[in-house]
Parts: C-alpha cells; sequence; structure tokens
C-alpha cells in the first residue's frame, strides 16, 4: 500500500472518532475552561469575565475543603481496595478449579450494571423501614441492630465504600487475572519442586510479575476515587447535610443546583490540573520499576 | 474542492443534513405544535387537566397540536437549563421561580395588553416593569390536619402560637399516635423550616424586608435573635417529633403516612388537596395556618408573584399567536375547574366561572372547603415571597433540606447551623 492510500486509511478510519472526539470531549472542555474566569450562571447568553475571582474564591471555600476531605478519604480507601484487595481476590480466583467461570462471573457482574442501578439496590438495601438488612435483621429478632445505614453520619461513607467495591471490585481482579494468567506455569511447577508454599509464591512470584498491573490499578483508582460522583447523586445527593459531598458532586451542585456554573468550571479546572499532575508524578514514580511481564 | 472533502467530514455532514431535513421535511405536523411544559409525574389530577387543556386548544385550533412535555418529579432548573444549552426550549414554560432568570437570559416574550383582564386576573407585581406569565392560581401553605387521630388526642382547634402547636404534638404523641408526617431525604425535609423562618422574619410588611436587609448586610442568620430562635425551634421540633429513620424517607413516604392515617399532622403546601381523592383517602383532612413564634397570629402563606405559564422567545409568527391561545384554552372553565381541582389552589381568573376547588369524593370535597373556611378567617401573608427581585435566592429551600438533615444527623450547635444557611446564601447570590 502506497504512503499516500495508507494516509487515506488512517484518516478514513480514525477519522469520525476524532471528530466526535473534538465534538463532545476536547470542545466542551475548552469552553469548560473558558468558563471557569466568569460567573455564568448557565441562564445568560453571554457571561461576564471575572479574572481570578472564583479561583480567590476556592482558597476560601469551607464546603470544597470539606468535599476535598471526603473524597481523599474514600479515594484512600478506594485504592487500597482496587490496588491490594483486587490483587487478593484476583489471586484467589486464579486458584479456583471449579465452576470457574460461574464464579469468576459473579464478581464481575456487579460491574456491568449501571451506577444507577447499583445505587438504587443499595438505597433499597439501607432504608431504615423497608430496607433488606433491616428487615433481616428484624425477622431474626435483631431488631435493636436495625440502623438508618445511609443516613446515620458514622454509618454512611462506609455504605458508600461498601456499595464502590461491592460494583467494581470485579473489574480490578479481573486485569490481575488476566496478569496472573500469562505467568508462565514452568515457574510454578519449579515452586512446587522447591517446596515453596503459597505464600511464598504469591509475594516472590505472582506479586513481582503482576506489577505494571498493579500500577495500572494504582493509577485507575485513583482516578475513580477522585471522580466520584454517580454513586452520590443516585444515593446520598451530598447528605446528611453536606456530609458526603465529593469534588465532584461539589461541581455538581454548585453548577447546576446552585446556577453558579462558572465558578463550578472553575473547580473542575484546578481538578483536572491537580489530576494531571498526579498522574504525571505517579508514572514518574513507577517508571523504571516496571518488572516485564515476560 | 468538494473531491478534496474528508471523508469523515463529509460523514457528518451528511448525518446533519439528515437530521435537518428530518425535522423540516414534516410540513405540517413539526410546524404546526406548540410544546408546554407541565410537571405530571404520577399524579392523575394533573393528567387529566393536561389532556383536557390540549384538546381545548386543539378544538379551537384546528391543524393544530399542542404537545405537553412531562417534566415529571425531574429538577426543572436542570431541564430548562439543558434546553437553553440545545436551543431547544419549548414555546410555553413552567416558570416557578425561575422568571427572573428567564426573563433576564431574554426567552420570555411578554404577556399581551389585556390577558389579565380579559380573565379577571389580578395585576402580579411588574418584573423590571414587565409581565411575563399567565396567573394559574392562589397557593397557600399551611398545616393539613387528620380530623380523627388529632380528635383522639383531644386537639380540635389551630393553634394559636408555635408553642401551642408543640404542646398540640406533644399530647398527640402521648396519646401514642404518630405526630407528623415526616421524611428528611428531600426537598419536603426542609418545609417546615421554611415555614417558620417565614412566620417569624416575614410576619409584618417592612422596608426594607428582611431579604434586603441580609443581602445588603446589615443583617445575617447568625446574628438574628429571631432566626436563632427558629433554628432552635427547628431542632426541638426534629428531635421530639421527627420519626426514627427519617433520614431513609422522602415525600413518598411522607405522603404513605399521612393518606394512610398514620401520621396526625402534615406540614405541607396545599397541592396535596388534589391527591386526596385519586389516594382514596377516607377521614377528613383539615387544613390549619402557620402559627408564628413570635405571637403574631397565625397565617397562611401565600402571595402573588408572576408564576403559571409563559411563551418563550422559540415561539415566533403564527406560532406565536397560538401559543397566546394555548394561554387562553387555559383559562375555559372546564380546563381551569381541573387546574384548580388537581393543585387545590384558589382561582385568580374572576371572570371565569370556577369557584374554587371541587370533588366528588366527600373527604377532599371538606378539605378544600375547610382550606376556603380557614383562608377566610385567618388570612395569609405573603412570607419571603414579596417581589420577583425581593425573595429569596433559588437554591435555598435546597439549603434548607440540608439544614434539617444536618440537626436529624445530631447536630444541634445553633451558630453552626446559621452560619450554614449564610453561607449558602451569600453562594447563590453570586449566581445572580
Amino acid at each position: 500500500m502506497g504512503r499516500g492510500r495508507a494516509r487515506l486509511a488512517t484518516l478514513i478510519l480514525t477519522g469520525p472518532a476524532a471528530l466526535l472526539y473534538l465534538a463532545f470531549f476536547v470542545a466542551p472542555a475548552l469552553l469548560g475552561f473558558g468558563y471557569a474566569f466568569t460567573n455564568w450562571n448557565g441562564w445568560t447568553k453571554t457571561p461576564s469575565f471575572t479574572g481570578l475571582a472564583n479561583f480567590k474564591e476556592m482558597l476560601h471555600d469551607e464546603r470544597l475543603l470539606a468535599s476535598i476531605v471526603f473524597t481523599l478519604k474514600e479515594t484512600v480507601g478506594v485504592v487500597i481496595a482496587f490496588t491490594f484487595g483486587a490483587l487478593i481476590l484476583g489471586v484467589l480466583l486464579d486458584r479456583v478449579r471449579r465452576l470457574k467461570g460461574l464464579v469468576r462471573a459473579l464478581f464481575f457482574y456487579p460491574y456491568i450494571l449501571s451506577i444507577l442501578i447499583s445505587g438504587l439496590l443499595f438505597q433499597y438495601l439501607a432504608n431504615y423501614r423497608e430496607g433488606a438488612i433491616n428487615v433481616v435483621l428484624r425477622n431474626l429478632g435483631l431488631g435493636s441492630w436495625t440502623q438508618d445505614w445511609m443516613g446515620d453520619p458514622k454509618l454512611v461513607a462506609y455504605f458508600i465504600f461498601a456499595l464502590i467495591v461491592w460494583s467494581s471490585v470485579g473489574f480490578f481482579s479481573t486485569l490481575y487475572l488476566a496478569a496472573l494468567q500469562s505467568i508462565p506455569s514452568e515457574l510454578f511447577e519449579a515452586a512446587e519442586i522447591d517446596g515453596a508454599k503459597a505464600v511464598a509464591v504469591f509475594w516472590h512470584i505472582q506479586a513481582p510479575l503482576v506489577r505494571s498491573t498493579r500500577n495500572l490499578c494504582l493509577m485507575l483508582s485513583v482516578i475513580y476515587g477522585v471522580n466520584l460522583f454517580g454513586q452520590i447523586v443516585v444515593t446520598t445527593q451530598g447528605g446528611p447535610g453536606y456530609r458526603t459531598s465529593t469534588i465532584g458532586y461539589h461541581i455538581y451542585w454548585l453548577g447546576v443546583l446552585n446556577n453558579r456554573q462558572g465558578y463550578a468550571a472553575s473547580i473542575s479546572l484546578a481538578v483536572c490540573i491537580v489530576l494531571a499532575a498526579i498522574a504525571i508524578l505517579q508514572q514518574r514514580l513507577v517508571a523504571g520499576k516496571n518488572v516485564s511481564s515476560l | 474542492m468538494l473531491v478534496r472533502l474528508h471523508p469523515s467530514i463529509a460523514l457528518l455532514l451528511l448525518l446533519v443534513l439528515g437530521c435537518n431535513s428530518k425535522s423540516s421535511s414534516a410540513d405540517g405536523p413539526k410546524d404546526k405544535v406548540i410544546q408546554v411544559v407541565r410537571n405530571i409525574g404520577g399524579r392523575a389530577g394533573f393528567q387529566k387537566h393536561a389532556n383536557a387543556w390540549k384538546a381545548a386548544f386543539e378544538r379551537a385550533n384546528p391543524g393544530w397540536r399542542m404537545e405537553i412535555i412531562d417534566l415529571g418529579n425531574s429538577d426543572a432548573s436542570e431541564s430548562y437549563k439543558a434546553k437553553i444549552a440545545s436551543d431547544d426550549l419549548p414555546e410555553i414554560v413552567q416558570t416557578w421561580s425561575f422568571t427572573p432568570l428567564l426573563a433576564d437570559g431574554g426567552y420570555l416574550v411578554p404577556i399581551r395588553d389585556g390577558f389579565y383582564d380579559k380573565y379577571g386576573i389580578t395585576k402580579p407585581a411588574p418584573y423590571k416593569g414587565k409581565w411575563y406569565t399567565s396567573q394559574s392560581g392562589t397557593q397557600i401553605m399551611g398545616i393539613a390536619v387528620n380530623r380523627d387521630l388529632c380528635a383522639k388526642a383531644g386537639v380540635t382547634q389551630p393553634p394559636a402560637t408555635w408553642g401551642e402547636l408543640t404542646a398540640d404534638l406533644d399530647k398527640i404523641k402521648a396519646a401514642g399516635i404518630q405526630p407528623i408526617a415526616y421524611g428528611g431525604k428531600e426537598w419536603s425535609a426542609g418545609q417546615f423550616l421554611g415555614y417558620l423562618l417565614q412566620m417569624s422574619l416575614y410576619s409584618k410588611p417592612e422596608n426594607p424586608s428582611w431579604t434586603k436587609r441580609r443581602d445588603s448586610g446589615a443583617i445575617t442568620f447568625a446574628n438574628d435573635p429571631n432566626a436563632k430562635a427558629c433554628i432552635q425551634a427547628a431542632i426541638d421540633f426534629l428531635t421530639k417529633y421527627a420519626q426514627k429513620g427519617a433520614l431513609s424517607d422522602g415525600y413518598n413516604e411522607e405522603q404513605r403516612d399521612f393518606y394512610g392515617g398514620k401520621a396526625a399532622m402534615w406540614l405541607m403546601g396545599c397541592w396535596i388537596g388534589g391527591d386526596i381523592e385519586p389516594n382514596k383517602v377516607a377521614f377528613n383532612v383539615d387544613y390549619w395556618p402557620i402559627p408564628s413564634l413570635n405571637s403574631g397570629p397565625p397565617k397562611f402563606l401565600a402571595c402573588n408573584l408572576q408564576n403559571g405559564w409563559a411563551v418563550t422567545t422559540k415561539a415566533k409568527g403564527e406560532a406565536l399567536n397560538k401559543s397566546f391561545a394555548v394561554l387562553d384554552a387555559f383559562y375555559q372553565p372546564d380546563v381551569y375547574q381541573l387546574f384548580v381541582n388537581a393543585e387545590a389552589m384558589f382561582p385568580q381568573a374572576s371572570k371565569v366561572a370556577v369557584s374554587g376547588p371541587k370533588s366528588d369524593w366527600k373527604p377532599a370535597q371538606h378539605l378544600y372547603d375547610s382550606m376556603a373556611a380557614n383562608f377566610k378567617k385567618y388570612g395569609g401573608i405573603t412570607g419571603e415571597l414579596i417581589a420577583l427581585d425581593d425573595q429569596w435566592p433559588d437554591s435555598f429551600g435546597g439549603t434548607l433540606t440540608r439544614v434539617a438533615q444536618e440537626i436529624l444527623s445530631g447536630n444541634t450547635d445553633q451558630q453552626k447551623l446559621l452560619q450554614m444557611m449564610d453561607d449558602d446564601w451569600d453562594s447563590a447570590r453570586k449566581a445572580n
């Protein structure tokens, strides 16, 4: 194929996707960056330029600070669950010999449900009066154990965390599973001959050889945690009060519910810059430490 | 040159042309449709009214169709902003509190001269010198009371003060009856707090109003003794009368408790009257005025701001005339009767032969009669809805819900709760 024809083929194959990406991702993002320097309320046709006023306000926004703190707490949990918990689950799933397809599917299945369905399901489970958890407890004669699982400020963060882990740990463990299955069987056979126990096999063979997948999971889980939004909108709407407001929800609350699109856009821009910086830092930290998966 | 046009661009152009040709090819039907927003949701009364309105318009305007866009229970602000962004506002919108935002954005067509006179509607205050909205009816806010349950506890008359109200609720609770229908999950959580603040901060007309003084910084929630008293009353109210697990419940659960005959009182607006018949409520419901904290007489909250339906700038040429014809069809007596029935509102169009909401279902009619009699006896105040440029920030209702949730979560720190209200107020004002 000549160079011209190859170029044409590339353009034909990538052009439509590139155009759609430009129209629906790049252009809105650039517009959003522009709105970050205005006081646009979402209703008017012409937003007014306000310079850096939004960014100055951000420095004193206590509710934003509370959202950041809550998001970071959830993110720490998400990173631990999806980077290390999912690895352990992946190893266990790798060892399943009977009905392995079914068992793996059961763990992966929640991931294919939309956030809306998962959220509504957990909301139903958590309902004080009619939720499944409290109904079971009452039927077991444990009525005093019933709780307002999503209303009690001491419990709600854990319940949201449970929803996140239940809905997505299957995806991360499947990534690990794929990496684990690519490890040559000779290594396990050699370990068996040497009398290595399961923990030693995990520590000296499996864990080092899935390092690149672990780094991927680490990055994805940080992004997942910082971007927490859908689960909050469906279940708590940031409540009770503003106690479960994440950065994503705070942006939505400001922009959509409070008509402060300009200020919301400025927070989005700041989050985007911080996330990009974290991603670059993370990449630099793990670069060179990767062990090829063979 | 066309031959050098990138295939992907050509494809996109084809798609765009295809979409355009689809929307413009339908000669008659597409062009002869007036889209009208209505928040029907699952409300049978609203649906019945919408059907009658549509039929009346189409009967009077052959060849034209009226298409109802059902907002359901979704957030109108979100929906309107999305439609503005995609240049897809319907010809007629329900305005609620969005009249200033829509008018300032240049999306509304002023109502025609003589429109209010034609139907005997009292002219509301103008917004920046203009009138935009059809006035549908007068909504009143008060307290719905399960007459039988309250009587069992010896409560038979509207309380004169907030203190008397809580004493009544204590009696009801002592009789083993759930005092109030209340859920903390949704917007309805803040309704009672809105009542408290409005009855206490706006009990008599002041110039400048409490809202204007708050906007100028002359006063804040945190330093106003009346606001402090309100928040303390709210803390006491929820601590004593909200059910355990109230944060799991929303408006639907409130309805279930009240219409199911479980809860004695419900601090909710008159629109509940439209749900008595569809829910086959079999007991009598009275509607009482709201008592005040600062010893003023109990009153209903009622206002006459510009709200209802408005024609948007999307309507042009003949469609503009037909859009106003849609507003005219609204005041056909049979249509208007169904509207006031569904909303349990008092009619504002004195030249239309509709005297008030009516129902063959006796408990519903009892409630309508109770509303009318008590409104006549006690009267109303506008509360915070003084004028379109003199009212709470658009999102402040949401703040009251959050404050109520905080109290239910165990936060009884007056200053923190008041500060939360001040912070939200200041933030919301930056949006306008």
